[in-house]
């Protein structure tokens, strides 16, 4: 992996980002005339102030951060710029609660495993018009997966209100899903799901996939260097970008999945406050690296925790506190990404010597 | 050390020092520009050389040292400081926008009087003409940059400067790119400039060129200026041995003599690819190969030479199977080796590093496989073995492309694709901007391959030397098609005019 060659952009970086970022949110705070001090307790408090809170905040809300995250970072490793991570979460979400709601003639289990790969497919399928249209017809995806989150958000809308309403038919929401086919708690007395435990898994195959396979190095080759690897290495770049770009909205996807079974237990709409769009705030933190995506995702599952509890305990407005958790990523990433582009000039200076 | 007696200094830089990380770039280096003298600067790769003229145009500011002109110290903030000081520089690597036309790219370059938006394209157009009429530099102004040659990309580069009418012209490797043809115009409009009063500035590998050309000389080595003199005092060895230094020098000696030397023809073998009747189109549609023929025998060195843009490109991609031709016949072995003209951008990943990039073409080797996987240990075991074999200048296995010199990026290259190659191996450029030890490495390495008898070698390269020195058979490529070189026309004057003569009746150029 490329980040573990440079420990300084791995480690020091985030770490002089995310000390930053605290202290911007904490002026602008002030600014705002609240306490910072009372709210970064709070939000300290909410996010790692006892074992419940690291358990069931912080760890439960890091899962969606994770997937998508990884999702982000395995499309951006394949030089696939899929900005579409939230339209395929709700892809995912939508298919998890049809399967979910129906086919429960299935012994438990194995309807939540059909529950879970509904979710991937479901999130691949909302991949694959942006993937064929890049492929076949070189249109950038930065539009055509942006434009089809809108349309994701808007289908599961119109789903909760009409085919998968509650029956009583008053919520915009879907019917609760049956015990079955809900994740399991790791912990009895926790809310923190079995679906932690897959995120982390799949970011280890990921990683293994990505360094240790032959596919995983067409990716990256392709991903690096489209032109060196179809004339040296022979690669047939499209069916891999196809292939990359498909994974990654399966990833996406069942990030929707995983949070109707493992936390919602329904569809409903707003199921995500922009989870598929803070994944690029986690991906790029995580240096692109699958393993790093634990970290980054628990960090900002932390930080979404610790917002809630911030409001609660410290009076902070939600809209207040909305703002700071922008403020936190921006900062996260400008510092992060200048000081990986200054290691990276420190080191290549050499190409200049000619 | 004197300063120019016969022409008045224009712009002078001195002690000038430069770092990058932990290359030290330059360490002391000076350089003294006359008005009205062509001004060579010689030096192996990594030299300075590039590092100084970026210096000069105001690209980048050195850590310590001054650059005075006028008499005056300047600092160059940004390359618009350097333009106003009359200094234009043409780049090494190409800097035009790809989607935009030769005319487009040029009207970028020039400072347009008068009010209003509009690109004055028709004024641009005209003067382009002039000049390109004036200078013999034809360049098609409609074209889409993207779908020119690198021949033809650097006649705009040169143009683009020119327009501007710079007192100081510097010009970075300007001949690397060119056919002998275009070299000996580019020379003598160079000439031309210095007679019209201004300085003309050049970085460049070949001796013979800068000596035809130049009027003073400075050496770089190591960062620092070594040498400095008037043409009519120094002699091809001297500046030779002051550019590699003593030790050096011997290291040279020996390759050229490798290379020299040719050793007798062994009977080559039965052919391994052969193109009949091939014809394909190029980036613009036009025909870019026609009724192409050619035979490639096992341990022989088939020679293609030609001004870029004839239809090398064309001609590689078949022979390496990445084109399938439009018509004819071509019978290409599976995976033959590849070496592309483009290092960084078709060459290598350059966030790879050594052992992946060399896993590239290698990774169908069954030894590196097992089922889904790659065996890493397997392949930085064989990256070891290739970097002592090739002796590829790399600290370790994990050593990134990006952070090699030119020279162990080719023997990276090299490396992998004479390994992958068993029965064909196409070269295309294979010493472009390489210094003269890569580029005897990569001759000497070609040689051998040739003596062992079982492969078959393409080489397509615009540099004429080259060719005339390694080839068995030489074949000319003019306008798409391919003409054989008889055996008494073998020279460089023979071959040269062929080149630039051939196939011309036959088609109206686009050019202006």
């Amino acid at each position: 992996m490329r980040s573990g060659a440079f420990p300084f952009a791995a480690i020091v970086a985030p770490a002089a980002a995310f000390a930053l970022s605290l202290l911007v949110a904490g002026v602008s705070l002030w600014l705002g005339g609240h306490d910072p001090l009372r709210a970064g307790a709070a939000l300290l408090g909410g996010a790692i102030g006892s074992t419940d809170a690291i358990l069931s905040v912080t760890l439960v809300r890091s899962v969606p951060f994770i997937l998508t995250g990884l999702a982000v970072a395995l499309a951006f490793r394949a030089g696939v710029w899929n900005i579409g991570a939230e339209g395929q979460l709700y892809a995912g979400a939508l298919a998890a609660t049809w399967v979910g709601l129906g086919f429960s003639w299935l012994p438990g289990p194995l309807h939540l495993a059909l529950v879970l790969a509904a979710a991937a497919v479901g999130g691949a399928l909302w991949a694959l018009v942006p993937a064929l249209l890049r492929v076949r017809l070189g249109v950038g995806e930065v539009i055509t997966t942006l434009v089809l989150n809108f349309v994701a958000i808007d289908l599961a809308s119109w789903a909760v209100r009409g085919p998968l309403q509650e029956s009583r038919r008053v919520f915009p929401q879907s019917e609760a899903l049956a015990l079955d086919v809900r994740l399991p708690a790791l912990w009895a007395g926790t809310r923190l799901h079995w679906g932690f435990v897959l995120a982390a898994v799949l970011a280890v195959a990921l990683w293994w996939v990505l360094g240790r396979t032959l596919i995983g190095f067409k990716v990256r080759a392709v991903g690096s260097s489209p032109e060196a690897a179809r004339v040296s290495g022979r690669i047939a770049v499209q069916p891999v970008t196809l292939g990359a770009f498909l994974a990654s909205g399966a990833f996406a996807g069942l990030a929707g999945g995983v949070e109707v079974a493992g936390v919602t237990y329904a569809l409903y709409e707003g199921l995500s406050p922009g989870h598929g769009y803070t994944a690029i705030a986690v991906a790029l933190l995580a240096g692109l690296n699958p393993l790093a995506v634990i970290p980054a995702g628990i960090l900002f599952g932390g930080l979404e925790g610790g917002a809630g509890a911030m409001q609660r305990f410290a009076s902070v407005p939600a809209a207040w506190v909305g703002g700071v958790e922008a403020l936190v990523i921006l900062c996260v990433l400008a510092i992060h990404q200048g000081v990986r582009r200054f290691g990276r000039a420190a080191r290549d200076g050499g190409d200049e010597g000619a | 050390m004197s300063s120019s007696a016969d022409a008045p200094v224009a712009v002078r830089l001195r002690d000038v020092h430069k770092r990058f990380g932990a290359v030290h770039a330059l360490r002391g280096a000076d350089l003294s520009l006359g008005f009205g003298e062509v001004h060579a600067v010689l030096g192996e790769n990594g030299a300075g050389k590039t590092t100084l003229l970026r210096i000069l145009a105001g690209l980048i500011p050195p850590d310590r040292g001054e650059v005075i002109v006028g008499g005056r110290v300047a600092r160059f903030r940004t390359p618009r400081d350097a333009w106003s000081a009359g200094i234009g520089l043409v780049h090494q690597h190409f800097t035009l926008v790809a989607r935009f036309t030769v005319l487009e790219n040029l009207a970028l370059g020039v400072r347009w009087g008068g009010g209003g938006f509009a690109l004055p394209l028709r004024d641009v157009r005209r003067r382009v003409e002039r000049l390109a009429e004036e200078t013999g530099l034809a360049v098609p102004p409609d074209a889409q940059v993207g779908t020119l040659g690198v021949g033809e990309r650097q006649r705009v580069e040169i143009l683009k400067v020119l327009l501007r009418e710079p007192r100081v012209l510097a010009l970075d490797e300007p001949t690397a790119v060119l056919a002998p043809g275009e070299v000996d115009m580019l020379l003598r409009l160079l000439r031309t400039q210095a007679a019209e009063g201004r300085c003309v500035v050049l970085v460049a590998h070949k001796l013979d060129e800068v000596l035809s050309v130049a009027d003073r000389v400075t050496v770089l080595r190591g960062g620092r200026t070594v040498l400095e003199a008037a043409r009519s005092e120094v002699s091809a060895d001297l500046l030779a041995t002051a550019m590699v230094g003593e030790a050096g020098a011997l290291v040279l000696g020996e390759s050229a003599a490798t290379t020299a030397v040719r050793r007798p023809a062994p009977a080559p073998g039965e052919p391994v690819a052969r193109l009949e009747g091939v014809t394909l189109s190029g980036p613009r549609g036009e025909r870019a190969l026609k009724d192409v023929a050619l035979e490639v025998r096992r341990g022989e060195i088939v020679g293609i030479a030609g001004v870029e843009g004839n239809g090398q490109r064309e001609l590689a991609k078949v022979l390496s199977r990445r084109a399938q031709p439009l018509g004819g016949r071509a019978t290409v072995p599976p995976d033959p080796g590849f070496i592309p003209q483009d290092r960084a951008r078709e060459g290598l990943v350059p966030d790879f590093d050594v052992a992946e990039n060399l896993a590239l073409a290698l990774h169908r080797r069954g030894e590196w496989r097992r089922g889904p996987l790659l065996l890493w240990q397997n392949v930085r075991a064989t990256a070891r073995d290739l970097i002592a074999r090739y002796r590829i200048a790399a600290p370790s296995t994990r050593s990134l492309a990006r952070a090699l010199s030119g020279g162990n990026q080719q023997r990276v290259v090299v490396a992998r694709e004479l390994e992958s190659g068993r029965d064909l191996l196409v070269a295309e450029n294979p010493t472009r901007g390489l210094d003269v030890a890569a580029t005897a490495f990569v001759h000497e390495e070609l040689l051998r391959l040739r003596a062992r008898g079982d492969t078959g070698i393409a080489l397509l390269s615009t540099d004429l030397d080259e060719v005339l020195a390694l080839a068995d058979r030489i074949l000319v490529m003019v306008r798409g098609r391919l003409v054989e070189v008889p055996e008494d026309a073998r020279t460089r004057l023979g071959v040269g005019a062929l080149m630039l003569s051939a196939g011309e009746s036959q088609e109206s150029s686009s050019s202006v």
